[in-house]
């Protein structure tokens, strides 16, 4: 009964559940190789190993812009590759996610790229102003709202990234090498945003193979190599 | 409603970004529109001026000076209404040189040089123009030129069946070239509208990872074509009046006495809404097509 009880209990605290996941490119390289793992709803997880190792994939299918060779990938409980096209842009309504190289629009300001991703989802033009200056205060930007992204530094362009990711309320962000362009204080400064958005409830999993920031931030890591599991610490 | 606002504004900034090429699909609408409106009204005009001429058809039976009372009895007989022929009128000879006089005045003073006036008489002959009435017509005018006192039968329902079938072969040449160039031209609008999409891949691709619905995703593309095209088609059609304009005048104008210059009109109102909605059809292809493909 106890064990039962447990298992119930570990399934309504996942958010993330791969059962022997594994992608497979079609030069017969591949990129992940029989992965399971939990991540919990609330968790603040790195994922980290050498390049090639298969983190960008596994958030490229968390992403739901590819789908797994063979095995499992559920979020909420429910199986990405069985989303319909309708599912797809549903579920990706509930994930946010940051790019190591801030993915802007160049020919928009501070204020338009972040409330663009409102804007494309049809929330009302009142709603699209409130949540993208209470976002862009909390990421301590609300002063460059009219700047254009060339105009910001990297860590500033990052910290925009970031309330680009959060605007939208996601249940999930997903960050791939978010600190690679920064300096190591650039770099602790975005993780603690990070730290903050996980505080409030949002799981946040992070792309990193800077290992000095994962021991300063302290947080659950799973390292990957060749597509593998490799350490947990 | 908020994704067709949305759709439209992005569109017009697409347009005036990319100006130069959105000059070039919207000319090449322009030009396939322009070549098919002129067909239309062309073709148009002739079918109504034939219709209009056939209606008026008439037959013209000249008769010898020295014909008799009761030749013209015997003609006149041949002549009377029934399922061939409407009515007929006889045009004495006075009536015929006055008729010449007015009709080509420069020549009036020749034939007063004549003397004795040379111009005969005959009978005007109105005709039904019910369809498969030909052979019977020829009948009658074969044997109206054995009658005594008959000198030259002639009708103009010959050339007018020829008009209308050239008319018809105009119009065939029409719908085939106007629909080459339509397919050109929305293969134009394509590739325009797909440099765009080029040009805004970065955004395209945060909007599909956002999970944006594709009326905002394709919207602003598909809108873009359809602008083109109405832009293409409102440019066409106004080209296309000021020609018609300017022939009418320089052209039709001389003809007035063998043309009825008020069935010579432009394109109606629901033609010329059909090409507008013809352009933004094209556009609003070329847009699909440009735009097309899912990519979850």
């Amino acid at each position: 009964m106890d064990s039962a009880l447990s298992a119930l209990r570990a399934i309504l605290k996942a958010l993330i559940e791969t059962s022997k996941l594994s992608k497979l490119y079609s030069r017969g390289v591949h990129a992940l190789r029989d992965l399971s793992l939990t991540i919990d709803k609330g968790e603040f997880l790195f994922l980290t190993g050498p390049s090639g190792a298969g983190k960008s994939t596994l958030l490229r299918l968390l992403l739901r812009e590819e789908l797994p060779s063979e095995g499992e990938l559920k979020v909420a409980g429910r199986s990405l590759a069985d989303l319909s096209y309708s599912q797809v842009q549903a579920y990706r309504r509930s994930v946010g996610f940051v790019f190591q190289d801030f993915r802007l629009i160049p020919r928009f300001t501070v204020f338009q790229n972040v409330s663009f991703v409102m804007r494309v989802l049809g929330v009302q033009a009142a709603v699209q102003q409130r949540k993208t200056f209470q976002v862009l205060k909390w990421v301590g930007l609300q002063h460059r709202m009219n700047s254009l992204p060339e105009e910001l530094s990297g860590g500033e362009q990052q910290r925009i990234a970031i309330a680009r990711a959060l605007v939208n309320d996601p249940q999930l962000v997903l960050a791939d090498e978010p600190t690679g362009n920064l300096d190591p204080d650039l770099s602790l400064e975005i993780m603690n945003l990070f730290r903050e958005i996980n505080a409030s409830g949002t799981t946040v999993v992070v792309a990193t193979h800077d290992r000095e920031l994962i021991r300063r931030v302290g947080r659950r890591a799973i390292t990957l190599d060749h597509g593998q599991i490799v350490e947990i610490v | 409603m908020r994704a067709l606002q949305y759709a439209f504004d992005e569109a017009l900034a697409s347009l005036w970004r990319g100006r130069t090429s959105g000059l070039l699909s919207t000319a090449t609408i322009a030009v396939a529109l322009f070549v098919l409106g002129a067909f239309l009204v062309a073709t148009s005009n002739l079918e109504r001026l034939g219709a209009e001429w056939s209606r008026a058809a008439e037959m013209s039976v000249y008769i010898d000076d020295e014909t008799t009372p009761e030749m013209r009895s015997a003609v006149e007989a041949m002549l009377a209404p029934g399922p061939l022929i409407v009515s007929f009128r006889f045009v004495t000879k006075l009536e015929a040189l006055e008729r010449f006089k007015q009709t080509f005045a420069d020549l009036a003073a020749a034939a007063e040089t004549v003397g004795d006036n040379p111009i005969p008489a005959s009978y005007e002959v109105r005709l039904h123009t019910t369809p498969g009435s030909q052979d019977a017509v020829d009948e009658l005018a074969a044997r109206l030129r054995r009658s005594e006192g008959v000198v030259d039968v002639r009708y103009d329902r010959q050339w007018l069946d020829r008009l209308l079938a050239a008319v018809n072969v105009l119009q065939g040449v029409g719908l085939v070239l106007g629909a080459f160039l339509t397919v050109a031209a929305a293969l134009t609008v394509a590739n325009v509208v797909r440099l765009a999409l080029y040009a805004r891949r970065d955004e395209i691709d945060i909007m599909r990872l956002v999970g944006a619905p594709d009326a905002y995703i394709r919207g602003p593309f598909i809108m873009e074509g359809v602008l083109q095209g109405g832009m293409g088609a409102a440019l066409a059609l106004a080209a296309l009046a000021t020609v018609f304009l300017a022939i009418r005048g320089r052209y039709l104008m001389p003809l007035a006495a063998a043309v009825n210059l008020s069935s010579v009109r432009f394109l109606s109102l629901e033609l010329c809404l059909v090409l507008l909605a013809g352009g933004m059809l094209v556009g609003c292809f070329g847009g699909l097509v440009a735009s097309g493909g899912r990519d979850s």
